[in-house]
């Protein structure tokens, strides 16, 4: 009952005109069933699933960790765990979200079909769920929210709110494809937190002033209505993976950095920021110290928060995630793992792997490798990581665009 | 004999454009595409498009535009930075001739696709006129960004500004949403 006026009350604040799909938001919004879309299911398993078990044989981690192929999720992106355990939601930088389930909790999935079918989405790169079961997803240009969406997804139809209309996330004639996969979380202050990239290699001059307007090469937050909303954080290139720390509640989040300078500059970044409002440095600096041409005259804005780790230039640090789990050994709770997704030009590819990070109680951080060999011997990439979530087990899951599929990685001693 | 071959295709592709285009000196030069475009001209990632197959002139075209600053983009910006022209005549010509088959969706009828675009595009998204571009295969959003960059001005082509300006979204993914259903594979 309380779940039904949650939901009623939800319904009620949706608006909107002119927008793309408008009128099938609407009628979703009231709650309407659009009867005109039917499920396509992921097929799982097969010489897909064969060949990609042959790549995860081969691939490093600490002693006593084990990696299995979880689900066939194609151009897997981030990841958002129902906080319920049922189901698991994974964007794309296409036009589908697949919803996950492992219904006999053998820790596989057997089912991977798209969810709310009836919807048209455009880049949905970015869902996260709030602790109460509202699952948000951020599009190149809206945020909807899906209220109780573990329970709902089983039908083609499914109740979506905006939080951002269409058109509002940033200004239409500033929409990009580059740079435009959004993560967002819930933080622990109930609010709604979303990266916006800047479209260029390095922000030019004249969209300064508009981009920290809104907020794009930046990270913004609001209620999870859509209001109050300000611009977080500055100075970021292009960030595609963030997360609160679990103890102090800090927002910690990666960054993507400068190319064409070189194979081995500037370097990638995991950042900690403090407080809202702060600033860290794009376009002044290209990743770490290391000043883009561009601005290499100019002054800096003072009070620029440098990165907590460097990274390997180029690595393409992207999801990440503090790990609270209990499976794991103790030197890994409350510390970060991230997915490096590799570079794209570099003369020998480097990255894509899943890494590390320990946290010092002074918030110092040290960066390790924690599972490697998704390159070949010829240079190939054998997978790309995206992103890492948690199970409920205490297990985790790590996303592959290139290959399509969720991998899991669980403990079970030596 | 190995002389003469290559004579003979130098003559022809001299005959056609500005340079002895090699397709091999192309395969090594695509080294610094494979992972957005594959070897094989296939997509890897979705803000790419498949190139294998298209026209030479058009692949030509559009990498002296990135290199020039006449297109931008974030990433081919940087990368055609440093191509030659012969550099770029040897990408073309190698990504040109990966040959493709493309294939509408079993029980998809050709008499669906998207009526502004067949006459230049096709029915499967392989192009029936020459200076265009394959749709075939290439993912909607990819699709869409680019008819929005028409829009916007930030694209320009006199033929596809007017149908940009014209095109409903809806309608827009609707087209897009074709031509993404559309299967393309490689030739071996």
């Amino acid at each position: 009952m309380r779940l039904m006026t949650t939901l009623l009350a939800a319904g009620a604040f949706c608006v909107g005109t002119g927008a793309y799909a408008q009128q099938d938001l609407d009628t979703l919004s009231s709650m309407k069933a659009l009867g005109t879309a039917a499920f396509t299911f992921v097929e799982q398993g097969g010489a897909k699933a064969d060949a990609i078990k042959k790549t995860l044989a081969g691939i490093k981690l600490p002693a006593g960790f084990k990696i299995d192929l979880y689900a066939i999720v194609p151009d897997a992106r981030h990841i958002a765990v129902g906080p319920q355990g049922i189901v698991t939601f994974v964007g794309t930088r296409k036009t589908e979200v697949w919803a996950v389930t492992d219904r006999d909790k053998d820790r596989v999935a057997d089912e991977v079909k798209n969810f709310a079918p009836s919807l048209a989405k455009s880049i949905p790169n970015g869902p996260c769920f709030s602790k109460d079961g509202f699952l948000y997803i951020a599009e190149q240009n809206r945020v909807l929210v899906y209220p109780a969406a573990e329970f709902f997804y089983e039908s083609p139809d499914v109740v979506a709110v905006p939080v951002v209309k269409q058109g509002e996330l940033v200004p239409v004639e500033e929409e990009s494809f580059n740079h435009t996969a959004r993560v967002c979380d819930v933080g622990p202050d109930g609010k709604l937190y979303v990266s916006l990239g800047q479209p260029f290699n390095v922000a030019p001059r004249e969209k300064l002033d508009l981009y920290r307007q809104v907020g794009i090469g930046g990270i913004i937050r609001m209620n999870t209505d859509g209001s109050g909303r300000e611009v977080y954080t500055y100075g970021v290139r292009n960030s595609v993976g963030q997360d609160f720390h679990p103890v102090t509640g800090e927002l910690w989040w990666t960054d993507n950095q400068v190319d064409g300078m070189g194979d081995d500059i500037p370097p990638g970044e995991i950042n900690r920021q403090t407080a809202a409002g702060q600033q860290f440095g794009h376009p002044w600096y290209g990743g770490g110290s290391v000043r883009t041409v561009e601005y290499k005259d100019d002054t800096p804005p003072e009070d620029i928060v440098m990165p907590v780790v460097e990274t390997t230039a180029h690595a393409a640090d992207l999801g990440m995630m503090f790990y609270s789990g209990n499976m794991f050994p103790a030197k890994y709770k409350n510390g970060i793992f991230s997915a490096q997704h590799g570079s794209w030009n570099r003369t020998t590819p480097v990255g894509a792997n899943l890494m590390f990070t320990s946290v010092a109680e002074d918030g110092t951080a040290t960066t390790e490798v924690f599972a490697e060999g998704w390159i070949d011997g010829n240079g190939e990439y054998l997978g790309r990581p995206v992103d890492v979530a948690q199970l409920r087990d205490g297990s985790i899951i790590v996303s592959d665009d290139l290959v399509g599929a969720l991998y899991r990685i669980s403990y079970a001693g030596n | 004999m190995r002389a003469f071959l290559l004579m003979v295709c130098g003559g022809v592709t001299l005959a056609a454009g500005a340079f002895a285009a090699d397709p091999e000196a192309g395969r090594v030069l695509a080294g610094q595409c494979r992972t957005c475009h594959g070897l094989d001209g296939i997509a890897r990632i979705p803000v790419a498009p498949n190139i294998a197959g298209e026209p030479e002139a058009w692949l030509a075209a559009q990498l002296t535009a990135f290199r020039d600053g006449a297109r931008e983009h974030e990433m081919m910006t940087v990368v055609s930075r440093s191509l030659t022209d012969p550099a770029i005549a040897d990408l073309a010509v190698f990504y040109s001739t990966r040959q493709t088959v493309a294939a509408l969706p079993p029980g998809v009828s050709p008499e669906g696709a998207p009526a502004l675009c067949v006459g230049c595009h096709g029915a499967d998204g392989i192009a029936v006129i020459e200076d265009v571009p394959n749709l075939a295969g290439e993912n909607t959003i990819y699709i869409e960004t680019q008819i929005k960059a028409y829009r916007t001005g930030q694209r320009v082509n006199e033929v596809m500004q007017a149908i940009a300006s014209d095109i409903s979204d809806a309608d827009l993914r609707a087209a897009a949403t074709w031509y993404g259903n559309v299967t393309l594979t490689r030739v071996p």
